[in-house]
């Protein structure tokens, strides 16, 4: 299995990552998490959506998941998804790093008037 | 029921389209990204939101998709065949030099013959030349069962 992680993440795996950081989901699952957290305003299409789970199953950040749930309430043939012990690691760090910028442009006077702009 | 209709013909023309991603990804994601279009449909529906739009945009995006899977797949196939010919290479590099020693070594031997004393004495340069030559047989070995493993994923990725 390959382990390659790049970073910065693309905003599609970091969505992804942050949908199956709390339970195991299905594709149109996530994409429906996606669009909640992000208040809609982050739209990921199936095409996204596969394409991004494809490369985060090879690199391991992401498994299938055993889980299928009653196939009266939901279809059976479904396929979970779960963050594995690599993908909470890489959103960790992922998420630390996004805190680091936003502290470096806290601190930064330019960023504050910046700021002030915009509220 | 006319928006049952379109809804079904959708799907229909999505499953379609699903048809022209690489055969290994489309085994292993299409019934899903098939069954998330179809879901994504109906809650609109169900929702009161337009639905020609919306697919519209599913369609182009998922275009957009399957150019992108191609071509990752044209660039993995590219790096395996380089790594292919490299190995290659590197076999034949190997077995050449191993067929020139054993050849300078049987050489050597010939004109060795019959001489005695420090003339006939020819472990000096035999030595390092069979040395070379077993280095460079493991060399070729360890490339070819490399270049067969490289080619078996070319063939099966």
């Amino acid at each position: 299995m390959v382990r390659n992680v790049q970073s910065p993440l693309t905003p599609a795996v970091l969505h992804i990552l942050l949908a199956l950081a709390t339970e195991e989901r299905h594709g149109y699952g996530i994409m429906k998490q996606v669009e909640s957290d992000s208040q809609r305003k982050v739209r990921m299409g199936p095409g996204t959506l596969y394409g991004s789970l494809g490369r985060m199953l090879e690199a391991g950040l992401i498994q299938e998941s055993e889980k299928r749930v009653d196939p009266e309430l939901d279809d059976e043939r479904r396929i979970y998804y779960g963050i594995s012990a690599l993908g909470r690691t890489t959103l960790a760090a992922e998420l630390q790093r996004y805190s680091d910028v936003l502290a470096v442009a806290r601190r930064s006077s330019r960023a504050r008037s910046t700021f002030a702009h915009v509220s | 029921m006319s928006a049952e209709i379109s809804l079904q013909r959708s799907r229909a023309w999505y499953a379609r389209l699903l048809r022209l991603y690489p055969r290994q990804f489309r085994e292993r994601f299409g019934e899903g990204m098939e069954q998330t279009f179809a879901d994504s449909c109906w809650r609109r529906r169900t929702e009161g939101e337009g639905l020609l739009g919306f697919v519209v945009w599913v369609f182009a995006e998922t275009i957009v998709a399957i150019i992108g899977e191609h071509v990752t797949r044209l660039r993995r196939h590219a790096m395996r065949d380089d790594a292919v010919r490299f190995l290659k290479t590197v076999k034949y590099s190997a077995i050449a030099v191993s067929v020139l020693m054993v050849a300078g070594i049987l050489t050597v031997m010939f004109l060795a013959r019959g001489k005695t004393g420090d003339d006939g004495d020819i472990a000096g340069v035999v030595a390092p030349a069979l040395l070379l030559t077993s280095v460079s047989g493991v060399v070729a070995v360890v490339a070819a069962v490399r270049q067969k493993r490289a080619q078996r994923r070319v063939v099966h990725p």
